[in-house]
Parts: structure tokens; sequence; C-alpha cells
């Protein structure tokens, strides 16, 4: 549905994106992330045909964004960083603006009263825009992209500014629109990618450094299998029986956690599972093993990983 | 293209703008026009009504273009408009037409008082059409100028004030023309300068070659608007 193909977007010597590629079926909601300034939503803005990319081009259904502008526009609707609305008009009159401003062929009064039920602004529906409070305004956003009902739906951080009730609302009505759109989002809330989308782009600095569903980034960066232990036992033997173990490639304690109970973090070799020994030993020695669990990657440490400079260490894969 | 004009014809008059710049225009119009009658000589009403009309709208024009495209650029609704499914020029055209259409309106109405005038005695009707002819043509060139300048910026003052500007200098650069003792620069500038270009209405001729000249200013500025829309696209 979307094809991005080495798109590339430099302001004088400042290169704002450097050879992005991805491309995006139909049906699917793509997360994207990144840190601010990484290049999120000048992307957006070229696939949307707000800003034209230094090289590289953008097709929507099939359409170049440049070449064939009006059929692709018509494929898109498209919430800004900041919703573009008018203050002096009243949500009745800019979502009819924006109706006729899309050429939307469908029966307007009963699709605008449809798109004010989903978004739930029908009770502010005659008021003016200037005076409604910042949920409400990224609402009427959110209203105007989805007038006509396009195929694709880009969404520059959709749910800013709602309060948590709201948010929740939002991230549904995302996931239900998600069934027949195809959908790009882009979010600083991790959760809220993790829970919406289907998969994730992660930029940095302007290029593309992750590319893959919530779970499979999560596996992929987690190359350093290691276990968080809780040990009824004394701390230095402990340690020194652990490191004796085979396969057991670093261990180091976190201290006293709870009345003689002491927490280890224990690093495997790569692709040994040193669980079933680790409980052995323990048991051998009498220490009572209290808890284990593995030391995954949350998407929040995926994130930071990948955009806190520590790049070299991690898999290729999925880079461009 | 007809979604943005209404839209911007609308907002002159869900804000002060619209009647502001109307009142004033008619105020002053009936001022004039009282003024003329004072001296009760009907032949004059219409030039030098219309004659002193001209400075007048020279001066509300920048205020009524001021804010058509650069208030977009600062609140940003010009990613609406850029990423609808219209070219730039419809844009930018709608834009024009309803500023237009707010100085028409007010060009349009300055015909009651001569309609009344007429009523009770004998108006000669060619100057005064002219005249109305003329300053629309005319207010018409400079509003697709303003429209310009006011893509250029994202602060209303400086469209307002760089617009004045202009318009001063359309008009005095007609004077520049006959100080100048060189026959081909004087007649460069004449051509040019809008000051000459009305006074031809004035007298009630209606003056295609003038007519063409200032539709010319209109498309030619027009065009430049869209290109400097789109120019943004690459900065």
């Amino acid at each position: 549905m979307i094809e991005v193909n080495h798109l590339t977007k430099r302001y004088g010597t400042n290169t704002a994106l450097n050879d992005v590629s991805f491309s995006i079926e139909k049906g699917t909601i793509v997360g994207f992330l990144g840190p601010n300034g990484a290049g999120k939503s000048t992307t957006m803005n070229i696939i949307t045909g707000y800003l034209s990319a230094s090289s590289g081009t953008v097709t929507v259904g099939g359409f170049d964004i440049l070449d064939e502008a009006n059929e692709a526009k018509k494929l898109i609707g498209y919430l800004p960083e900041f919703p573009p609305l008018y203050a002096d008009m009243t949500v009745r009159e800019y979502l009819d603006f924006m109706y006729g401003l899309k050429k939307v062929k469908l029966p307007k009064e009963k699709h605008i009263k449809e798109i004010c039920r989903l978004v739930k602004i029908e009770n502010v529906y005659n008021r003016l825009i200037a005076n409604l409070s910042k949920g409400y305004k990224q609402r009427v956003g959110i209203a105007q992209a989805l007038l006509g009902n396009p195929p694709v739906l880009i969404l520059d951080e959709p749910t800013v500014g709602l309060d948590p009730k709201q948010i929740i609302e939002i991230r549904n009505l995302i996931k239900t629109l998600g069934r027949n759109h195809t959908i790009i989002l882009s979010s600083h809330i991790l959760p809220e990618v993790q829970a919406v989308c289907e998969r994730i782009l992660i930029i940095n600095n302007g290029t593309l450094v992750a590319d893959g569903t919530p779970d499979g980034l999560s596996h992929d960066l987690s190359n350093d299998h290691s276990l968080i232990i809780r040990v009824d036992g004394p701390e230095n033997e402990v340690l020194h029986a652990i490191k004796a173990m085979d396969h057991v490639v670093d261990v180091h304690s976190f201290g006293e956690k709870e009345p003689s109970v002491y927490e280890f973090a224990v690093e495997g070799e790569p692709n040994t599972d040193i669980r079933r020994d680790l409980f052995a030993l323990m048991t051998r020695n009498g220490w009572p093993l209290l808890a284990m669990r593995n030391t995954d990657l949350t998407l929040e440490d995926v994130f930071l990983r990948l955009t806190s400079g520590a790049q070299g260490s991690f898999p290729k894969k999925g880079r461009k | 293209m007809f979604a943005i004009f209404k839209r911007e014809f609308k907002s002159y008059f869900s804000s002060p703008i619209g009647y502001v710049v109307l009142a004033v225009l008619l105020f002053l119009f009936g001022f004039f026009f009282y003024q003329i009658l004072l001296y009760r000589i009907s032949d004059l009403i219409a030039s030098s009504v219309y004659g002193s009309m001209f400075t007048m709208c020279m001066m509300v024009i920048p205020i009524i273009t001021m804010k058509s495209l650069s208030e977009d650029k600062k609140n940003k609704t010009d990613q609406a408009l850029i990423t609808a499914p219209v070219g730039v020029t419809s844009i930018v055209f709608g834009k024009f037409l309803a500023a237009f259409c707010v100085y028409a309106i007010a060009m349009v109405l300055t015909l009651i008082p001569s309609f009344i005038i007429s009523l009770f005695s004998e108006l000669s009707w060619g100057p005064v059409i002219g005249n109305v002819v003329g300053t629309l043509l005319y207010g018409a060139a400079m509003i697709s100028i303003g429209v310009f300048i006011s893509s250029l910026t994202e602060s209303q003052v400086i469209a307002a004030i760089s617009t004045f500007g202009v318009s001063i200098l359309m008009i005095v650069i007609g004077s520049a023309g006959s100080i100048v003792n060189n026959s081909v620069v004087t007649q460069i500038v004449n051509w040019i300068s809008f000051n000459t270009r009305y006074q031809s209405f004035t007298t009630g001729i209606f003056n295609i070659s003038s007519v063409v000249y200032f539709l010319s200013v209109v498309a030619i500025f027009v065009f430049l608007t869209a290109r400097k829309i789109e120019s943004r696209r690459w900065s």
C-alpha cells in the first residue's frame, strides 16, 4: 500500500532523513518510534506530500505522491503533529470545510455524524474550535483525518493531550480501524505502540535502525540471555559456586533484598540454558532458590538501546 | 477551490475584518460623495469621488490580504490544504477570490449613492461604471500582489506593510515617469503604472489593453504565489 524508497531529506547541510526505505502492506498498523528530531514527522510529511524528499520516491496505493499527487492524496487521511484546525470555525463548519476540500463523495450529513460519534465529539459539534480543550482539538484532528474513509491513515502522535480514558478509546478506535485500513502512527508512548501496532519501525538520526514485530524486536536484541535469581544463602559462597558452573560467563550480586536473601544476575553463554543446572546447584547446597526470571528486553529497552548511540553491538537484522 | 473560497470568505466575516473594511470604505466614500454634492457639480461625482477612493482602497487592500496565506503558515493549517487532493493553484486562487469578493462587495455598494442621485437627477452612468470597473480591476491586481506577499511571510504585519509599500510604489512610479527625461523610460513606466492604467477608466473609457494588463497581473501573481507555496516543500 505504501512504498518508501531510498528517502533522503536535507535541510541545507543538515540531513534529516538518510536513505530510508520500507514498504507497508494493506491492513497493517505500523508504529513509528524514535526520539525527538529523529525524522518521524519529516517522513510522515513526505509520505503525505506536504514536503518533498531531496531524493527517493514514495508511492501510495500505486500512485506517486509527486507525479499523481491528487490520486495519492485522496487515499490518505493525515493527522499532523499539530492538528490543522481553524480556530475561527465551529467543529461543524470545520468538518464541512474539510469534507469539501477533500472532495468526499459519501453522504455528507450521515458521514460526518458517524465520524463525530466514533471520536466522541458530538457534544462540542457546534462550539468554536478556539474554545476547545487540547484533547478535543486532537479529536477533531482525528475526525478530520477520517473524513472520506481513506484507506491509508497517517497519524502523528494521535493520543497527545488526551486523558487516560480517551487514550484507551482512541487506541481501540485505531485497532478497529486497523482491520480495513493501513495505518502509520508515531508515538512516544511505548506501551501504546506495543498494544496497537503489528509492526514497529524505529528511526534514529534519520536512519531506520529497526523494523519488525514488537516481540521479534525484543527477542532479536536480547542476545545476552541472562537470568535474575534470588537465593536464600550466604552471598559470597553462592557467588563462587555459580561462577564455578559450566556455561556461565558472568555473575554479580545485587545485594540483600530480603533478610538473608540475595539477588544475583547470571549471564550464560549464548544459546545455552543454565536454568536446570542452577536449580540443581542450589538444591545440592541447601540454598532455597526463591525466584528466577529472564531479563527479556522490554520494548523500552530496545528503544533506548537502539537510539542511545551504542549501536554497534546489535544484530544487523532488519536494518537498512 | 470552492471549499477554500467559501471558508476564506466566511472567515472575513467571522472576524471583524470584513465588517471594518466595508464600513471604513463606505464611510469614506459617503464622505467624499457628500463633499462633492456640496459643490453641486454632478459632472465631477464619478472622477473626483472615485479618484479619492483610489487612495483609500490602496490603504485597505493590505488589510484584506495580510492574513490570506501568512496565517495558514503560522497556524500550520497549510498542512491540511496542501495534503488535500487539490492543486496549489486552486488553493491560491480560492484565497485570492475570497479577498477580492470582500473588496468587490464594498465597491459595488458604492453604487448605492449614485443610484439614489440618479432617481432625482440625470446622472451620466458611463464614468461611474467606468470608475467601478477600474477600481475592481486595480483592486484585483493589487490583491493578487497582496496575496503573494502574504505567502512570503508568517507575520501579518510584515505582509500588510510590504503590500502597502508596493501599492504606493505602483502609484508614485507614474509621477517618476514624468520627471525622467527619456521617452523610452517614461513609456515603460507609464505602461507599468497602475495609476495611469486606472486613469483611463475614470473618464468612462473602457480600455481593453488596461483590462488585459490588470488581469495579467492577477494571473502572474497567482502563478507566483502557487510556485512560492510549492517551493516550501523543497526548502
